[in-house]
């Protein structure tokens, strides 16, 4: 194996080695290499196959633009697909594999597809395939799918940790080259609050590759001083292998900080990856520009690349592509390359320069072919000669490397994220950012400065405008003397014609140019949709290097301007971001906050079973000891509750404090029932309506002071009735003397329910509870033995003689622990939300299966609670609309079924007997479904047209999805203790 | 990624603070017709630019604030507490 | 018979109690802090901020226009409810078990923080004694600052033991310890 290592210079470490693999086979690299850099020195330039064709391919840029060299890196759950080699950071023990080709990368199957090529041109998939129209998900797709694509992913689950951070600047710097260096340290000597960040491991951008003398020392050494008077200042913070992706509303800026990408076993106290979000004063885009390549015959082999990525591989890795190098330029560029190769001793081939003249310096000895063109590549998997034409005469040129120049295209793409489309320069001959207003700006290369000279002066000029402008004294930079430059101009040289061979536009996607052709030929002339006609410009590079070129072929075949064709939408991610990073920390058990009630140790030790209620865990049975299915311990909870008692958490319940002189009015704008004649000390069960009319949630309300109220919602609409009253106090009567706040999680309430609750209670309340002292719906403020203060309210949800005990939270444990002592010779049991739906069903009472949003007050049988009488309150104004008061409207009744064995279930339909079974004959439908030991046979609630006026009608509950009649009778929907005669006592 | 709002008691947060709640519409009168009423429930011009829309600080302050701005560019051109919004509007009235 | 009931925080289940010393990064509960949520009558909020503002012994926390948290880590809840109904045109209620209250402390502070608020907590933008209710991580409560490199937050006590684990989660990385105040 030759070595491409070069014996001095570079910004590699030579003293440490590291060893890594690739393709299974073990490779020595330097720190400071990338995987490319390292793979070019051990004489690798085949790095992957194509997407399409699976033309061998070699890496064509040294940047985070490339997209050939793409790599699966890692192994196991940490297997990454896709990395391009260009810019993965080398550690010792990295492992890459090389992608699309089977069985191996130098004999690869896959690549008969570049003989079927003519059927695989721009729109393939659209056209070939057609028919018959069932081999295409039994054949075709799976054939291409194998044949096309890029990495595989694993399925293990990612064993790494991810997460997100906010930051917060004056001034984001993006790109910490020439010009984004000069603007930070500018800009942080005024004082500002300075992020820069850059993709890089290494700061310094082009002042790493290229060969010059900054005020006397070398362009490297120089970037290394700003760097290091940066990191010495507090209002500076670098963030190197962070890649700004995405310029969003507001200045926010998201990027992606590759903590630990590049070691072999991440730490497990750190995130891998971790996405931030920049919220910034001001931006500087100091991201350079892209060198573009030559669109010629065979221009995607191995071996082709920039002329700007050779003299990065040379000065900073201090790896020379080949050993005898041809120039294929249009520009300064590829003479800087010949230069600085021949400097190291590297055999030039010849400079073939498209232009007829140009003043560049020519290295001594070298060929120049003026006028000239290359118009074929010669060998496969590395490249050994080429066909160059001058005035219609070919010849071969031999050589190993062909370093291309195509002029420059500044990086634009985060100032075009936002909807502004980048501006075609003439003088340029490039796209340049657009105007997006005064916070944010290129600078340097970004902003088309041809020297790095201009980028420096470019940088430190914008950044101490910015500092101006944010009120700080500007500092004045001092810009040393740039030796070394040269002419980065350019003549555009779109394409070559009359290859033999491809020439690409998108390496990536393998798009050549008479795929631009047939596009054009065939209509889909738009910019936007050649793209996707051709899939010039998508994948993980998002064309990157081609998309400018596109537009100048396209430019040309129409004969018109590549500012009349314009550009695609360029949308966030600059470069792929990870889900990880995306999700960061929100998964597994950081994905939602749980909440969990202060009676959930109580209810542990208890043996519950716990339910996700949204957030909450909430106690849903209590297991008892021999007790096979969860119906037995419900069973179980509710004969109890009926006979003896039973405790249940009812603590998630949303909980109102509300004070004020007009407390009383507002609540009765906001109930439908009145509210203004509560007395102190009584509670009393209310309905919220929507202003559409609907009723929005129940609850009670009760009055513990003249100018003193607590207002309960359901556990699920908790926050929103807040809103609700929020919203009401706010926007709609602001002048009520009203004000109120959430005390949900204060209290640990529970229900005590049960014909021995008064017995059970009085063991723990000192004050009298008996029925006349402590009557139903009675509220008040009580003492526990022992002294702490509580609040009791006789209420109940299961028709029972029931209680609820609220007390501070952090006692609701201990309290729960003494009712269930005190309980114990009345046989209570812990009853979970089972238990309590059960106990509400068979009572008749409505939660938000009958509460959905469609049934008014009047549906649900509470008509009388409509104060009609009231000026005003919610809902009342749009409850007598049309539709709302008609007589078929579906109103609530109780279901059982006719045989008392059959059990149906809630979500069913209502039919009429002998109906045809399908929505066209439907009723209505079933809510609430339980089976009910009081009763021994299965009940429901349902919503039926014209109910109330159907008892005792028999009616068929259809399920659709299960397939099932059951034949049932219609029936009032309270089944147990109509006459409240347990409730009174 | 990101939007900002300025809340004018809490300062500059994210969108993921507030919770939009539609158009700032002013409810009528409790006499007012049933049509005044379908038009305050119902009705939304659903504009494409300027638009003043209710925004509760659901993780900030809790209050309802009126957010100006521009639907299509996410301009935001101004942002008041809903109450003095009202009374602003009465004002002008 | 009287009741002897045994007070539990929220965070027991979540805090061993076998910590070894608390690392430069630490989180402190506290036990049994006094918190009161007070309202101010519409039209009377700078003048009852004014009063609570004079209040002994009292933190005042800004919730919103009108509402504010007063916390007390020295006097009992009976001094602070009396303080507090001494004020005009100011209603309050004890929330002294419906939050929970904590402090992260330490010289990364700002870092593991920055992870769970969206809000700058520079000390340009966000000094000595300002607080105010921001989302952390998933979860609304009040934050803050009462030191250089200390901050305060308060959070509903149902969702406590979620946001304890996420500001654990956040400080792994600057090895953030925790611990009861005082224990």
């Amino acid at each position: 194996m030759t070595s491409y290592r070069l014996d001095s210079g570079g910004l590699v470490n030579r003293s440490y080695a590291l060893t890594f693999s690739f393709d299974g086979k073990s490779f020595k690299g330097l720190d400071g290499d990338t995987v490319a850099s390292a793979l070019l020195a051990n004489d690798q330039m085949l790095m992957g196959r194509s997407f399409k064709y699976h033309r061998p391919r070699g890496p064509v840029t040294a940047g985070s633009s490339e997209p050939n060299a793409l790599v699966t890196i890692g192994s196991g759950a940490r297997n990454e697909p896709n990395v391009r080699a260009t810019v993965a950071e080398l550690y010792a023990g990295l492992t890459a594999v090389s992608q699309n080709r089977w069985p191996s990368l130098s004999f690869d199957m896959g690549s008969v597809n570049s003989l079927l090529s003519p059927l695989l041109g721009a729109g393939f998939y659209y056209k070939t395939f057609m028919w018959p129209a069932k081999f295409w998900e039994w054949v075709y797709e799976p054939v291409i799918r194998r044949a096309a694509g890029l990495g595989k992913m694993v399925m293990e689950a990612d064993p790494d940790r991810y997460e997100k951070s906010w930051a917060h600047c004056d001034l984001l710097v993006v790109g910490a080259g020439p010009a984004g260096l000069m603007a930070a340290l500018t800009a942080a000597r005024s004082g500002v609050r300075v992020i820069l960040a850059d993709e890089g491991f290494r700061f310094g951008g082009s002042l790493l590759s290229e060969n010059l003398n900054i005020g006397g020392v070398s362009a490297a050494d120089y970037a290394t001083g700003l760097i290091a008077e940066l990191a010495s200042l507090p209002n500076v913070t670098l963030m190197p292998r962070t890649t700004v992706f995405g310029w969003y509303d507001d200045m926010v800026f998201g990027a992606v900080e590759r903590v630990q990408k590049h070691v072999a076993s991440p730490s497990p106290d750190l995130a891998v990856e971790r996405l931030w979000r920049i919220v910034a004063k001001r931006a500087i885009l100091a991201s350079g520009a892209e060198e573009r390549p030559l669109v010629f015959g065979g221009n995607d082999k191995p071996g082709v690349m920039t002329a700007g990525a050779v003299r990065t591989y040379l000065n900073r890795y201090s790896v020379a592509v080949g050993s005898k190098v041809a120039v294929f330029t249009n520009g300064g560029s590829g003479y800087r390359t010949a230069a600085d190769l021949a400097a190291r001793g590297v055999e030039i081939a010849a400079i073939v320069d498209a232009r007829a003249a140009s003043e560049d310096v020519v290295p001594a000895g070298v060929r120049v072919i003026r006028n000239g063109a290359v118009v074929a590549t010669k060998g496969r998997k590395r490249i050994d000669g080429l066909v160059v034409e001058r005035a219609g005469f070919q010849e071969e040129i031999s050589c190993d490397a062909l370093a291309m120049a195509g002029g420059w295209s500044p990086i634009v793409h985060l100032m075009c994220q936002r909807g502004q489309k980048p501006v075609w320069s003439e003088e340029k001959q490039a796209f340049m950012a657009p105007d997006v207003g005064s916070a944010f700006v290129a600078a340097g290369s970004a902003a088309g400065t041809d020297t790095v000279s201009a980028a420096l002066r470019d940088g430190a000029a914008k950044a101490s405008a910015f500092a101006r402008d944010l009120g700080f004294a500007a500092y004045e930079a001092n810009i040393p003397d740039v030796e070394g430059e040269y002419d980065a101009s350019f003549a555009p040289l779109w394409y070559v014609p009359g290859a033999k061979d491809k020439a690409f536009v998108d390496f990536q996607n393998d798009v050549h140019v008479s795929d631009l052709g047939i596009a054009q030929r065939e209509a889909f002339r738009h910019i936007e949709h050649t793209k996707r006609y051709t899939t010039a410009g998508m994948a993980t590079d998002q064309g990157k290097l081609g998309n400018v070129n596109t537009i100048g072929i396209v430019a040309g075949m129409r004969g018109v301007s590549p500012a009349e064709i314009g550009t695609t939408t360029f949308r966030p991610f600059y470069t792929p971001v990870s889900f990880g990073a995306l999700a960061g920390a929100s998964r597994g058990e950081h994905a939602a906050p749980t909440r969990t009630s202060p009676l959930h140790g109580w209810a542990k030790k208890n043996g519950a079973t716990f339910v996700e209620a949204g957030l909450w865990y909430r106690s849903s049975w209590f297991p008892k000891e021999g007790e096979k299915t969860w119906r037995d311990s419900v069973d179980r909870e509710v004969r109890n509750v009926r006979e003896n008692a039973g405790l249940c958490d009812v603590s998630t319940l949303g909980k109102i404090e509300i004070f004020g002189a007009n407390a009383g009015e507002f609540l009765d704008r906001i109930y439908s029932n009145g509210f203004l004649k509560l007395p102190v000390g009584k509670a009393r069960y209310g309905l919220m309506l929507r202003e559409d009319g609907m009723v929005f949630d129940d609850g009670t309300t009760s009055r513990l002071g003249p100018n003193h109220y607590v207002l309960t919602t359901t556990t699920a609409y908790a926050t929103e009735v807040m809103t609700h009253l929020e919203f009401a106090s706010q926007t709609l009567w602001p002048d009520l003397d009203v004000c109120f706040t959430s005390v949900s999680d204060q209290w640990a309430q529970m229900s005590l329910a049960g014909p021995k609750a008064r017995a059970i209670m009085s063991r723990i309340v000192e004050d009298d509870i008996s029925d006349a002292a402590f009557p139903f719906l009675a509220a008040r403020t009580v003492t526990l033995r022992g002294g702490l203060a509580a609040r009791l309210f006789r209420i109940s949800f299961s028709g029972e003689l029931a209680y609820e005990l609220a007390v501070p939270a952090g006692y609701g444990e201990a309290v729960a622990d003494a009712i269930m002592e005190a309980g114990r010779e009345d046989g209570i049991c812990a009853y979970g939300v089972e238990a309590l739906n059960v106990l509400r069903v068979e009572k008749g009472f409505v939660t938000h299966s009958e509460i959905d949003g469609r049934a008014t007050a009047d549906d649900l049988g509470y008509g009388k609670m409509m104060g009609m009488n009231k000026p005003d309150f919610i809902g009342k104004h749009l409850s007598t609309r049309f539709g709302l008061t008609a007589a078929d409207r579906l109103q609530l009744v109780g279901l059982k079924p006719i045989e008392a064995d059959k059990e149906f279930k809630a979500g069913a339909h209502l039919l009429k007997e002998n109906a045809a079974p399908s929505m066209a004959s439907d009723q209505g439908f079933v809510s609430s479904v339980c089976y009910s030991p009081t009763l021994g046979h299965y009940i429901g609630l349902a919503m039926l047209k014209s109910g109330r006026e159907r008892i005792g009608e028999r009616i068929i509950v259809w399920d659709g999805l299960r397939n099932s009649e059951v034949p049932a009778e219609v029936c009032a929907p309270v089944f147990v203790d109509p006459g409240n005669t347990k409730l009174n006592v | 990624m990101a939007s900002l709002i300025s809340c004018p008691h809490c300062g500059t947060r994210p969108k993921e603070e507030f919770s939009i709640r539609g158009a700032v519409v002013a409810r009528p009168q409790p006499g007012a017709k049933e049509d005044a009423w379908y038009r305050y429930v119902f009705i939304r011009d659903n504009p494409k630019g300027r638009y003043q829309e209710y925004w509760h600080h659901a993780a900030g302050c809790r209050r309802f604030l009126v957010v100006d701005r521009d639907n299509l560019t996410h301009e935001v051109f101004a942002v008041t507490d809903a109450t003095e919004f009202a009374k602003n509007a009465e004002v002008a009235r | 018979m009287a009741l002897t009931l045994l007070h539990r925080h929220v965070l027991d289940d979540h805090i061993s109690g076998f910590e070894t010393n608390a690392n430069p990064n630490h989180l402190s509960v506290f036990r049994r802090p006094v918190i009161f949520s007070v309202l101010a009558k519409v039209g009377q909020e700078r003048a009852v901020g004014a009063a609570l503002e004079a209040a002994a012994d009292i933190a005042v926390r800004t919730c919103a226009p009108g509402e504010w948290l007063a916390v007390s880590q020295t006097s009992g809840s009976e001094t602070v409810a009396g303080q507090l109904s001494a004020i005009v045109d100011a209603s309050s209620v004890d929330q002294s078990d419906g939050k929970v209250l904590l402090t992260v402390s330490g010289p990364s502070v700002r870092k593991i923080l920055a992870k769970c608020v969206a809000v700058d907590l520079h000390p340009d933008a966000f000094a000595d004694g300002h607080s105010t209710n921001m989302l952390i991580g998933h979860v609304t409560g009040n934050l803050a600052r009462t030191g250089a490199d200390r901050f305060e937050i308060i959070v509903p006590r149902s969702f406590a033991g979620s946001v304890f684990e996420e500001l654990m989660e956040m400080g792994r990385e600057f090895a953030l310890t925790a611990a009861f105040a005082g224990d």
